[in-house]
């Protein structure tokens, strides 16, 4: 699995992707992220992980605490995923009309 | 030309072609244009399927038999825009209640000669975010990433 694909696996789950909405706004510890979520603190820790594994976050360690933070380079890899689809798809569109385009312009 | 942004992907470039045909070869022949490697489906893609009208099904064919849906048309306005709803999420299925837009605009720039303008929009709902646009070495970092999966 690429780094994008982990990244997209990773956020296909509701509580992950709350999870992840939270730590955009700011760098949280553990018990600021599970603070309003209807899961457990061990739950909780387990998502970070897969988010960590995904590159989605990362983590700080500010005196005895785990800071949680959003990783720029996980997203960019999400981004780059579907740029890149994006790019092969329309160039096979555009050589296809102009050949149409070609087909229909001759003489019958 | 290309603009990066980080919650949109922009493409424009222009077709040597009538708008009628531009607009028709997107929207009546994306099997033939959409790269066979991308689906999100069970087995290998055989065929994929926009219905030409508002509400339309966009979904891929699949050699099981089996059918996987990518969204739905939001606009259709021959032969000047096409709109779909995008909804493949983060476990590459398709999430009701995922909007992304992908955005195609049509305009005639000759008798045989069409300006293609393609977005992608409302990334931020796939994760990025403030912290993706508050970031200035954006194609420092990109460069950064092509060279990462080009050594993988």
């Amino acid at each position: 699995m690429s780094a994008s694909e982990r990244a997209f696996n990773a956020l296909g789950d509701p509580t992950r992707r709350a999870i992840f909405e939270k730590l955009r706004d700011r760098p949280l510890a553990v018990v600021n992220i599970a603070d309003g979520l209807p899961v457990s603190r061990p739950a909780v820790s387990q998502h970070l992980k897969v988010l960590k594994e995904a590159k989605l976050i990362s983590i700080k360690t500010h005196g005895t605490r785990n800071v949680y933070e959003v990783n720029r380079e996980g997203i960019l890899a999400m981004r780059e995923y579907l740029d890149k689809f994006w790019d092969e798809a329309l160039v096979n569109f555009k050589k296809l009309v102009e050949n149409t385009e070609k087909e229909n312009s001759k003489p019958q | 030309m290309e603009t990066i942004s980080l919650t949109s992907i922009k493409k424009e470039f222009t077709v040597a072609a009538t708008q009628e045909t531009a607009f028709k070869v997107f929207t009546e022949q994306m099997d033939m244009w959409w790269p066979r490697t991308h689906h999100i489906g069970s087995a290998d893609m055989t065929e994929i399927v926009v219905e030409p009208f508002v509400n339309g099904r966009w979904y891929s064919k699949h050699a099981d038999g089996s059918e996987a849906n990518i969204g739905y048309v939001s606009t259709y306005q021959p032969y000047d825009l096409f709109v779909l709803a995008w909804q493949i999420n983060g476990e590459f299925k398709c999430d009701p209640n995922l909007i992304t837009e992908v955005v195609t605009q049509f305009i005639p720039e000759g008798p045989n000669m069409t300006r293609v303008k393609f977005e992608h929009k409302d990334l931020h709902k796939l994760g990025s975010g403030k912290a993706v646009e508050s970031m200035n070495e954006g194609w420092g970092t990109i460069m950064e990433l092509y060279k990462k999966q080009a050594e993988q």
